[in-house]
């Protein structure tokens, strides 16, 4: 019985969120500037906290009930509607109902989610609260946060297809409207429009898709039954491919894959929070939970019919996963660096999704579960990694601006505005953090050593699986040779620009001013970055509990001792019994861990300022920068001046490109149509108008009103009749 | 400023004794003795009302009318909320059980009145799964209407002209007689009409002739086609058949006769004079809706209507079009449909995209949602094209949508134009900063308007493109593209209207350097209101589909399942 009474509340953990919203929205306009609304409640603030928190509580207990076995819940028929079959004249009616539906995806994902939302929602308080630019309209910023959240569990949440459009375009609503959150500034609003319409163009393929798979399943979209083995056997392979694959355009839309990803690092003109939590821990997410659903019908379906789309998959991963990281070596924006390298991590993903579902739709069962596992606890291990990165880089953000504020309007309060046009966010501003921002360098450490993958560090686990098993998806079908190259390539492209990115703000001198006099002084903050800082350390502990086994394969994915699931998992990177797959780490580890950032620390490392000191497990790596910058002479030089730079710091012209076919080609065709409509269809109906008044004008002018005319007339007239009738008889 | 109080007092307090009178007094007893809730209450009541009103301002000064209009205003609100309460009671059951599961051809409190015996005309009543939503709907905008305009000018006549649209409108629904629906079909030009002639924008004249002359014209191809119908049918004999002509405008007699003959191979009327009067028919009603290339009469009349013309326009009017497709020639003309059925999705896809490529060409924000209405008319047409239940449902229930959507599109514009003075896009940057308010609003509307999930107009589109796709396959990519066209729209518009303006913002030139004002508070209960009920049928949409699928079901069981 406790099982069915825990089921029946996990509606709330999407539902409260949502109900939240129109509460601090109203609570914030009717109280707005009111001290204890300020104070207390932090506008707003404080509510969506509680909801969050209670959210999260919820999502434990339904973990913790669900943690081995799958769980359904109905709630109610959102409607129903009547199908009729032309031959034979039966009428069926479909059902479009409303459930919950939980297993091992959902209870990974739902975790994520509401633990990342509450951390975030403690990061916002901290760093929203204290900005005077935000001041009286935080409450829209909570309202929207809340509602946001409430998106992306009952995305998770959701037992149908159908719902989880619902939710993600809830979550697109949001996103529009917390990336606009500035709306008065022009690069704000323009950027929301972008990442709308760009993630509503997949949404668009994503509906399309899921309308093909509602005609193919009876008229069924609930996981329930299109799961069904026999369901997905009954289906013509072909034609699922051609539906799966439209839903799949949708992931990449939502997830920033190439070729629609240009939305990504615009959005980063939202508030760091926003950026977190959109960017890094949840939506983008989005998509790949979308891919990662589709495992069924890839083991379900005929083998080797859906192969065609899973090698899609891996090589759509696999181009964004190399773009994405050369674009991120040219950025000087803190918070575009990661962005960047949010598209790199998820194309890896993508990958490994992709290897996932090759192996299911071949066959081989052990190393589907191993890759989906390997992806999934990848999509864990970056979830937190980035959240926390975000976050950390919000910190920084956060405090160079107020040390700005500080110096540059010292005594002087009639200026509110920042005139100048300093750059908080421009790496070129900071260097030698490491020192003054004790909690932000190390979370910024062990993120960017989890997102590079530094052997037993977070991300390592998951990457390591994602590299071999796409790999040996390459061993078996040559054109995986693709995106296998490409991802290997990319680990120590993400060695490189991870390194840059933490080496330029915290290692070397500070570049200026305002970087000397930067302190970590902001409450609020630093209480999820410790928290997420011992969560990417603490990845051997979800390895060792065979995290990816269980992810993988949910019916036999077990727990062993703990030991002894960590030496195993150990044996099987180190020391893998396959030499392919040996020889694979240990070149995936060279090109990461050494390789990169290597070339980093010799381009921008440097030691900090005499008598600054950073904590001993960042100064080693500080000192090691310092030696190899000044023992290498590596010039870069040449590089920074070429085409390929100057390509990649216009994003590799995919921007311009999109505005010109846009703003060209269809605002274009729009303006000719518009002058079409009125000159011609409506010129059409003009034309008679003005003819007929004519006509009418013409033949008015016949009633001259002198007698002469008439009788002329009556006598012709009187001539026709007499000649029809001579004629007629 | 002195109102003759005692005067006006006695007026309206007969007033208030007639409405009671005719709202509640148990209406003329036919056979049936059971009350008749619809000819009485929901369309004599409000059309007597607002000619009695309309006489009654009509004899007083200038001056006078402006005093007179606050009474009036509030009189008719009240006045209209009655037909509102009855039609919601009567959909919760509150003053008689109904039974909404209704076979084909089957009508709830259904009425019958001998009227013209000698041609075979009565004043024939009901309601099923396809008008009630429509005159819920009717019943519903117009109280919002009136609050929502609460201070236009020329109160005395204005107000009651709205309610008299109402009335006309509900008749067109309920009408069970096609001698009864033309006139009903008819009725409601006037109202609207003189509401664009006298409350209209600069080119008003312009506009109202030719909204008047253009509807009209394709109006009486209808009703030749209708009279044609009319003489074709078989002689019959029974009490609604005409004493002289022997032949009936009974439309439940045609329908079940049609049907009947419509059995097996054969074909009412014979094919081709079936194709004729179904283009005859389909012609007035497609220019109603409007579709493309009938459409150009919509953004002038629009653009150049009252905020309150446009909202019932937009709200009621065109699903008139709509409605008289559904009702009459899919009936009668089940082969004829089949015979065009490729014809009505090729306009209904060419509506679509054209008014939403058009839409992105426009610069006045008004004239943009009208063409948007125009695309989303399409949709209705590709509903029908369906030739599946789920699709007639969702064409019913994108009616239903949009005919909430749609008002509070038209409010927003005329909340703009109010106060800002201007209906460009772009005449003015950062009205968040002004107007949060309207800015809700505004997003709201375009939102629920592009398709948003969980708002009413989603779960329309999403039927519609599961019916559409097992039948024109491919085809579904432009209804996508639209998709995302309308999304593309509605955010530049937004962008350049809502959002931007740096710090300070930037105000309209109209206002001359004046601060934009926000909007008043009855907009804003009425805008409200609107809002909430999109929510309400786009988290709910049981509430209305329920009744519309089984509309649906038995509209396929009753014609199609006989001849095709």
């Amino acid at each position: 019985m406790s099982e069915s009474a825990i089921i029946d509340y996990a509606v709330l953990i999407p539902l409260l969120p949502m109900l939240a919203f129109p509460v601090i929205l109203f609570l914030g306009k009717l109280f707005n500037g009111t001290p204890t609304w300020v104070k207390n409640a932090k506008e707003g603030g404080i509510i969506a906290l509680t909801v969050m928190g209670a959210s999260l509580v919820l999502t434990l207990l339904v973990i913790k009930e669900h943690m081995n076995h799958v769980g359904s819940a109905n709630i109610f028929t959102w409607f129903e509607s009547s199908w009729w079959n032309a031959e034979t004249g039966a009428i069926t009616t479909k059902v479009f109902g409303v459930g919950i539906h939980i297993d091992h995806l959902t209870v990974m994902l739902l975790f994520v989610a509401a633990f990342l939302c509450f951390m975030i929602n403690i990061f916002s308080i901290g760093y929203m609260n204290t900005d005077s630019i935000n001041d009286n309209r935080n409450h829209r910023f909570y309202a929207e946060f809340v509602l946001f959240c409430s998106g992306m569990l009952g995305m998770v949440l959701a037992d149908s297809f159908l719902w989880l459009f619902i939710f993600w375009e809830l979550m697109g609503l949001c996103s529009y409207l917390l990336i606009g959150f500035y709306w008065e500034r022009p690069s704000a609003s323009y950027a929301a429009k972008k990442a709308f319409l760009t993630t509503r163009v997949g949404d668009v393929f994503l509906i399309i898709g899921l309308v093909m798979l509602w005609n193919l399943f009876d008229g069924h979209l609930d996981y329930a039954y299109v799961f069904d083995k026999a369901n997905i056997a009954a289906v013509d392979s072909g034609d699922l491919q051609l539906a799966l694959g439209m839903m799949f355009i949708g992931a990449v839309g939502k997830s920033a894959q190439f070729p629609l990803h240009v939305w990504l690092p615009d959005a980063m003109e939202g508030p760091t929070p926003v950026s977190a939590l959109i960017h890094a821990a949840t939506m983008v997410n989005a998509g790949l939970y979308l891919v990662a659903r589709m495992f069924p019908f890839f083991s379900g379906a005929e083998l080797g019919s859906l192969s065609t789309l899973a090698i899609i998959i891996a090589c759509i991963g696999g181009i964004t996963a190399v773009m994405a990281a050369l674009i991120a070596f040219v950025q000087m924006d803190l918070k575009k660096v990661l962005a960047y390298s949010t598209m790199s991590q998820l194309a890896y993903i993508f990958t490994g999704l992709g290897s996932a579902l090759w192996f299911a739709n071949n066959g081989y069962e052990e190393l589907a579960a191993f890759a989906m596992g390997a992806s999934l606890f990848h999509l864990f291990n970056h979830a937190m990694a980035k959240g926390m990165l975000f976050m950390a880089s919000g910190s920084v953000i956060h405090e160079m601006h107020h040390a700005h504020h500080d110096i540059a309007h010292h005594g002087d309060d009639d200026h509110e505005h920042d005139d100048d046009n300093f750059d908080a966010q421009s790496m070129e501003n900071m260097g030698g953090l490491a020192s003054r921002m004790p909690i932000a360098a190390t979370a910024m450490f062990f993120g960017s050593m989890s997102i590079i993958g530094i052997p037993l560090i977070g991300g390592f686990w998951s990457k390591e699986g994602i590299i071999s098993s796409a790999w040996q998806v390459a061993l078996k079908e040559p054109i995986f040779l693709l995106p296998a190259m490409l991802i290997l390539i990319g680990a120590g492209m993400t060695g490189f620009y991870m390194s840059r990115m933490w080496l330029m703000t915290f290692a070397g001198k500070p570049k200026t001013e305002v970087a000397k006099n930067v302190h970590e002084q902001t409450a609020w903050i630093p209480i999820p970055l410790v928290i997420l800082t011992f969560m990417t350390l603490s990845a051997f502990i979800l390895a060792g509990m065979h995290a990816g086994n269980w992810l993988g394969n949910f019916e036999t994915g077990h727990y062993s001792s703990f030991l002894g699931g960590v030496g195993s998992e150990l044996k099987h990177v180190f020391l893998n019994d396959d030499p392919f797959l040996l020889v694979l780490t240990y070149i995936a580890i060279g090109l990461s861990l050494i390789l990169g950032p290597s070339f980093a620390m010799a381009l921008y490392g440097g030691s900090l300022d005499k008598g600054q000191k950073a904590k001993p497990w960042m100064q080693w790596a500080i000192n090691l920068s310092d030696k190899v910058n000044s023992s290498s002479k590596f010039d870069n030089s040449a590089w920074a001046n070429s085409s390929l730079a100057e390509a990649l710091h216009k994003r590799l012209y995919f921007d311009d490109l999109y505005d010109a076919a846009m703003l060209k080609i269809v605002v274009g065709f729009a303006n000719i149509s518009a002058i079409f409509d009125t000159k011609v269809i409506d010129g059409v109906i003009k034309t008679i108008e003005t003819t007929s008044q004519e006509a009418s004008r013409r033949v008015r002018s016949l009633t001259t009103g002198s007698a002469r005319d008439y009788i002329m007339m009556a006598a012709l007239g009187t001539l026709v009749i007499f000649m029809l009738l001579w004629g007629v008889a | 400023m002195d109102i003759k109080n005692k005067e006006f007092m006695l007026i309206g307090g007969l007033l208030v004794v007639v409405a009671g009178l005719m709202a509640f007094f148990p209406s003329l007893n036919d056979s049936n003795s059971t009350v008749d809730w619809i000819s009485i209450p929901l369309v004599g009541f409000p059309i007597v009302i607002s000619v009695i009103l309309l006489a009654f301002a009509s004899q007083e000064t200038r001056s006078r009318k402006d005093i007179i209009a606050v009474p009036i205003r509030l009189f008719t609100l009240c006045a209209s909320l009655i037909p509102l309460a009855i039609s919601t009671a009567l959909f919760f059951d509150w003053l008689i059980l109904v039974d909404w599961n209704l076979a084909y051809n089957d009508y709830a409190l259904e009425k019958e009145y001998l009227w013209i015996e000698s041609i075979g005309v009565s004043w024939h009543v009901g309601l099923d799964g396809l008008s009630f939503p429509m005159v819920w709907l009717t019943t519903f905008l117009v109280p919002v209407t009136i609050i929502a305009t609460w201070n236009e000018k020329d109160g005395a006549t204005y107000y009651p002209l709205l309610l008299m649209m109402g009335g006309a409108l509900i008749g067109v629904f309920v009408a069970l007689d096609l001698f009864l629906f033309y006139i009903f079909w008819e009725l409601t030009l006037i109202p609207m009409f003189f509401l664009i002639l006298k409350w209209g924008g600069k080119d008003r004249r312009y506009a109202a002739q030719k909204f008047f002359i253009y509807t009209f014209c394709a109006s009486v191809i209808m009703l030749l086609g209708l009279i044609t119908l009319y003489f074709l049918q078989p002689e019959g004999s029974g009490s609604q058949y005409g004493t002289v002509t022997g032949r009936t405008f009974d439309m439940t007699v045609l329908f079940s006769n049609a049907t009947a003959f419509n059995m097996g191979d054969n074909v009412f009327l014979g094919k081709d004079m079936q194709n004729v009067l179904f283009a005859m028919l389909m012609l007035g009603f497609l220019v109603k809706l409007p579709a493309v290339p009938f459409h150009t009469w919509l953004p002038d009349a629009h653009v150049q209507a009252p905020t309150g013309g446009s909202m019932l326009l937009a709200g009621v009017m065109l699903k008139m079009g709509a409605y008289g497709m559904l009702r009459i020639p899919i009936a009668i003309f089940p082969d004829a449909l089949l015979y065009y059925q490729d014809v009505i999705m090729a306009i209904g896809l060419i509506s679509l995209v054209w008014g939403a490529v058009v839409c992105l060409g426009q610069t006045n924000l008004k004239k943009m949602v009208a063409y948007s209405s125009v695309s989303h008319m399409g949709v209705i047409l590709l509903g029908i094209a369906s030739m599946q239940p789920i699709g007639y449902a969702a064409a019913l229930f994108m009616m239903f949508a949009h005919g909430i959507i749609s008002p509070m599109l038209f409010a927003v514009c005329g909340a703009f134009k109010h106060h800002y003075h201007s209906m460009e896009i772009g005449s003015m940057r950062g009205m968040a900063r002004w107007s949060p308010y309207l800015s809700v609003y505004m997003m709201f509307a375009w939102m629920a308007s592009l398709g948003l999930p969980l708002l009413a107009g989603f779960v329309a589109e999403l039927m519609v493109l599961l019916a559409y796709w097992p039948t024109y396959g491919w085809w579904i990519l432009l209804p996508g593209f639209v998709l995302a066209i309308t999304a593309a729209y509605y955010l530049w518009s937004m962008q350049r209207t809502i959002f931007e303006g740096g710090d300070e913002g930037q105000p309209p030139e109209s206002l001359n350097g004046e601060t934009p004002p926000d909007i008043t508070l009855s907009e804003n209960i009425g805008m409200l209101i609107l809002a909430i009920f999109t929510v309400i049928f786009g988290v709910f949409p049981f509430i209305a589909l329920g009744m519309m699928d089984q509309w649906a079901v038995a509209l396929f069981e009753g014609v199609f399942n006989g001849g095709i």
